[in-house]
């Protein structure tokens, strides 16, 4: 069954004759899932394209969507960031904790410092000590959850007078008419798409990624590169717990336990490649996207919650496959 | 088979009673999950403050961290240490009851806490300490007839799925609904998974897929006021009756505030005090009952007053 | 100071892990009256023997330079069937569980054998969706075994030992004669060292490393109806997060994530060395809140300080 789905998709792109054509769909096979995807949704289910419901898978995914244009930019360098969920936890209690303490200027100012602070010990042991990102990430994930039950004593944090704070902006405001969650995903998306696409900063980060004992030998400084990739990450989950936070009004400890696998699971079937060095911030977008609307849809369609998974495993290995498939120009490997 | 098991224990409970006349007790508590909210964790201090308050208890504190098979170690290693008595509450109502049966048998007396154990687990446990969760779920169908007016389509968030107490409250409130107000129609049921953010995104859901909701049933306060956020932000949290059940402040504030219609006072606080107790009259090879339930009233905004807002 | 290092760096066959867990043995030996008991030491064993097993298998996929992330699931699959299909046959239920195991181990080698798609992906996929069918066959149900016959087994000893810490050390041992003795051991350090010139050397590349995804699958089955027999029970989130003590647990044992390197004994070294860190903790009463600190801090100065000890001959750590 699987590789039916395969020739579909693959044959008619061999037919086609202009080389343009060709690469441009080759390239963008995730969109051709995302739109079949949509097409069958819709088939089942009216409400599946209706503006509102739209607009609330959009906004359920902008948190993930956010720490995944974050991550993503870790995968191009090459490295992994598995702690974006523990460090979501952690920004979120901060932020509504501090929030009626300390005013919430002046909680969100330290949430941001601390949580790049954590980015920068990522970093530092990665860039600079040049550990493997995985386990790295991995024992902070444990570790930054066990920070986080430390610092707020396991209790639950709220936000006292949920009525009248600005606060609220980040999770429940419209600006023109577009959820503000929306509106800073998609702002952070274009901004760091532009940064990777059309600076120096963007292309060597590729270059540390792709290559990096050429990166090394072209003059690039790798471990500055790396080092600054977490703070970016770092910086992408705490826009998200500004989210969270306000969006919730109050955190459990673990509100971001699991998130790390589906910012993964969002940008693997974008097609960023997680060898590093190549990818790009829009594919992540729309995986996320795709991983949105899938869990929707099955939903709308009456399936349990836990058909999406199953689904996604399908999908997800299907996606990769067939952009590999494309690139060596044959479906199978040719190992025995 | 009911009467010859009543007859082991209080013969386990005599020789226990010989052993230790009144202390110092070593008593071992494994809990469930600490952390994962504010309940547990409320319940944890409690506990440790009640065994200081008590003297002559010395207590070993354990956490699961929610999972079965760690929680089993735990009851090994406690096996091993010859607690006086071991405290649990399960992770899971049934996979624990091969360790608490191995406790059983080692003669150390166990008592569950806050949470049941399967049916087939019952006659290896000295005494159950917690409140009932299958009354309130009946309560809270009860308190949705009297809001709606037996008259409605309303929709349910509940906890954990495969977790003792989530089932018991969910099957409460589904039977006594269809029994006593058979003119509400429970539309769907999602789990929340005891998660207010998790909720919220469920009733999001809701609110796209049915245009007409009168009332949400959630398994405790903590998704009750993440379905009310939700309906909120979607302008449409006036005409819709929120019910929950371990009544937290964010739940206490939002009956007051008029915005939330009803909840169960539940205290983790009478819960470990409950539990601490049980144990020790276990020890003191007192006669109770199998099933000591504490009370757990219904709370609305007319009987508030009545009620400290909860400190979790 | 080079004759430190060189023992340090296992030229002295003693594995740097070893002298850790030595040193945590000692410690907790002092730090508590409970811990140096025998039923201490077997209580240890039973409750590592789960995260263990599968580390035996995880560590011949690692060596190759794969991952798997599906362990977790699996276990919590082969563990639901073992209880639930009891109600036919104690024997089925078992076998089922165990095939299961190796069936979705096949197919996690197969599809990484024949797409060439990149093991972290695939079983990262797996991961989900076999967590997927566990809850489809379940229903979202725990399972309870109706005689006690199968948690007794669980709970058995042979003598003074507890049968489960029996079976883990001898799978352990098996699994290590495997790999320093057969031609499947001295290929699975070939394949991870050097992909392309295993070929070369008409190492069959894509069924090797299926034959190793089918092992750890069936390690995962077989901890999964171990588990389920101390349980009686099976729930559907069993096995969750383990993956990743699993991955630490092997690679404190010194097995490289590039692959190429690895040894048994160094994985039964960091297996023990989490369950007797858990224990410990447990027994000085450290908040739980400060062992999942602790855990985190001890896997980074490890990496650390294996980083300095192994510096020189480093190459490049990526996935």
């Amino acid at each position: 069954m699987a590789s039916t789905e395969q020739t579909k998709v693959v044959v008619p792109l061999g037919k086609l004759s202009k080389a343009g054509v060709l690469s441009f769909l080759s390239a963008q096979g995730i969109l051709i899932f995302f739109l079949i995807g949509m097409f069958v949704f819709s088939f089942f289910s009216e409400q599946f394209l209706s503006q509102s419901n739209i607009m609330t898978v959009v906004r359920q995914a902008s948190i993930i969507g956010i720490i995944a244009v974050g991550v993503t930019v870790v995968i191009i360098g090459g490295n992994l960031d598995l702690s974006v969920g523990s460090m979501l936890s952690f920004s979120t209690v901060l932020v509504v904790d501090l929030h009626d303490k300390i005013g919430p200027t002046n909680a969100i100012l330290l949430m941001f410092a601390l949580t790049l602070m954590i980015g920068a010990v990522n970093g530092f042991l990665i860039g600079f000590l040049r550990l493997n990102s995985l386990i790295v990430t991995l024992a902070m994930l444990s570790a930054i959850q066990g920070f986080v039950l430390i610092y707020s004593g396991g209790q639950n944090v709220d936000i006292a007078n949920q009525e009248n704070t600005w606060f609220a902006f980040f999770g429940r405001g419209f600006v023109g008419g577009i959820a503000v969650p929306v509106l800073m995903f998609g702002l952070l998306a274009i901004l760091i798409q532009v940064v990777m696409s059309y600076t120096g900063y963007g292309r060597r980060i590729f270059a540390v990624g792709g290559n990096p004992m050429a990166a090394v030998y072209s003059g690039i400084r790798k471990n500055w590169c790396v080092f600054s990739t977490y703070l970016i990450s770092a910086f992408c989950v705490a826009c998200a717990a500004l989210v969270l936070g306000s969006r919730v009004m109050g955190s459990q400890n673990n509100v971001g336990q699991g998130y790390e696998l589906l910012v993964l699971a969002g940008i693997i079937l974008g097609g960023t490649s997680l060898l590093g060095g190549a990818g790009s911030i829009w594919k992540t977008v729309i995986g996320v996207l795709i991983l949105g609307f899938i869990q929707n849809g099955l939903l709308l369609m009456g399936y349990p919650y836990y058909i999406q998974w199953i689904v996604t495993w399908v999908i997800i290995i299907l996606a990769v496959w067939l952009d590999l498939a494309n690139k060596r120009k044959r479906l199978f490997t040719s190992h025995s | 088979m009911f009467n010859k098991t009543a007859i082991a224990a209080s013969v386990t409970l005599m020789s226990i009673a010989t052993a230790h006349a009144e202390g110092p007790y070593r008593i071992g508590i494994t809990q469930n999950n600490v952390g994962v909210d504010s309940y547990q964790t409320t319940y944890e201090s409690a506990f440790e403050a009640a065994a200081e308050r008590e003297g002559n208890v010395d207590v070993v504190v354990l956490d699961a961290g929610g999972d079965v098979a760690r929680q089993i170690g735990q009851m090994q290693d406690l096996i091993q240490q010859r607690v006086d008595a071991i405290i649990i509450w399960p992770t899971n109502g049934q996979a624990v009851i091969p360790a608490i049966r191995q406790a059983h048998s080692a003669g150390i007396p166990v008592i569950v806490t806050n949470s049941k154990i399967a049916e087939a687990g019952m006659e290896f446990i000295a005494a159950f300490s917690g409140p009932d969760n299958v009354q309130q779920g009946i309560s809270s169908a009860e308190m949705m007839c009297d809001a709606l007016g037996g008259e409605g389509q309303i929709v349910q968030i509940s906890g954990q799925p495969g977790y003792t107490t989530a089932m018991e409250r969910a099957g409460g409130f589904e039977d006594r609904l269809a029994e006593a107000c058979p003119g509400v129609e429970l539309l769907e049921t999602q789990p929340g998974n005891w998660n207010r953010e998790r909720a919220q995104r469920v009733m999001e859901d809701f609110l796209t897929k049915y245009d007409h909701i009168d009332g949400v049933y959630s398994g405790d306060d903590n998704m009750g006021v993440g379905a009310l956020n939700a309906a909120k932000g979607a302008g449409r949290a006036d005409g819709i009756i929120f019910i929950g059940a371990t009544n937290f402040a964010v739940g206490y504030d939002a009956i007051a505030r008029g915005e939330y219609y009803g909840s169960i006072y539940q205290s983790p606080v009478d819960d470990a005090e409950a539990a601490l107790q049980t144990a020790l009259d276990v020890l003191a090879g007192e006669d109770l009952p199998k099933m000591n339930f504490f009370d757990t009233p219904k709370i609305t905004a007319e009987n508030l007053e009545e009620f400290d807002r909860p400190v979790f | 100071m080079t004759s430190m290092k060189g023992f340090f760096r296992g030229r002295a066959k003693i594995q740097p892990i070893w002298v850790f867990v030595i040193a945590l043995f000692i410690f907790f030996s002092v730090m508590s009256e409970y811990f140096l008991s025998f039923g201490n030491i077997s209580n240890i064993l039973v409750q590592t023997s789960t995260i263990g097993l599968i580390a035996l298998g995880m560590t011949f996929v690692m060596i190759n330079g794969n991952i798997d992330l599906s362990v977790g699931a699996i276990l919590g699959l082969s563990a639901s069937l073992a209880v639930g299909l009891q109600a036919i046959s104690m024997t089925l239920a078992i076998l089922a569980a165990l095939v299961s195991g190796i069936l979705l181990g096949a197919l996690n080698g197969f599809v990484v054998w024949k797409t060439g798609v990149n093991a972290f992906i695939v079983t990262l996929g797996a991961m989900l969706g076999v967590r997927g069918l566990i809850f489809l066959y379940t229903g979202e149900q725990s399972f309870f075994a109706m005689n006690f016959a199968f948690a007794d087994f669980g709970t058995s000893t042979i003598g003074p030992v507890p049968v489960l810490a029996i079976i883990f050390l001898i799978c352990a041992l098996i699994m290590h004669l495997v790999l320093t003795r057969t031609s499947h051991g001295r290929n699975t350090f070939a394949v991870g060292g050097n992909p392309e010139a295993s070929i070369d050397a008409g190492i069959r590349l894509g069924r090797h490393m299926m034959i190793n995804f089918i092992i750890v699958g069936f390690f995962a089955a077989l901890a999964g109806v171990l588990l389920a027999s101390q349980m009686g029970a099976a729930t559907p989130n069993l096995g969750r997060d383990y993956e990743l003590w699993v991955i630490t647990a092997v690679v404190l044992g010194g097995t490289k994530l590039t692959g190429g390197y690895g040894s048994i004994v160094g994985t039964l070294g960091g297996v023990l060395a989490i369950g007797i860190l858990r224990n410990g903790m447990n027994l000085m009463q450290v908040p739980a809140f400060y062992v999942l600190v602790i855990l985190g801090a001890i896997l980074i100065s490890v990496l650390i300080i294996d980083k300095k000890l192994n510096a020189p001959s480093a190459k490049e750590v990526r996935i």
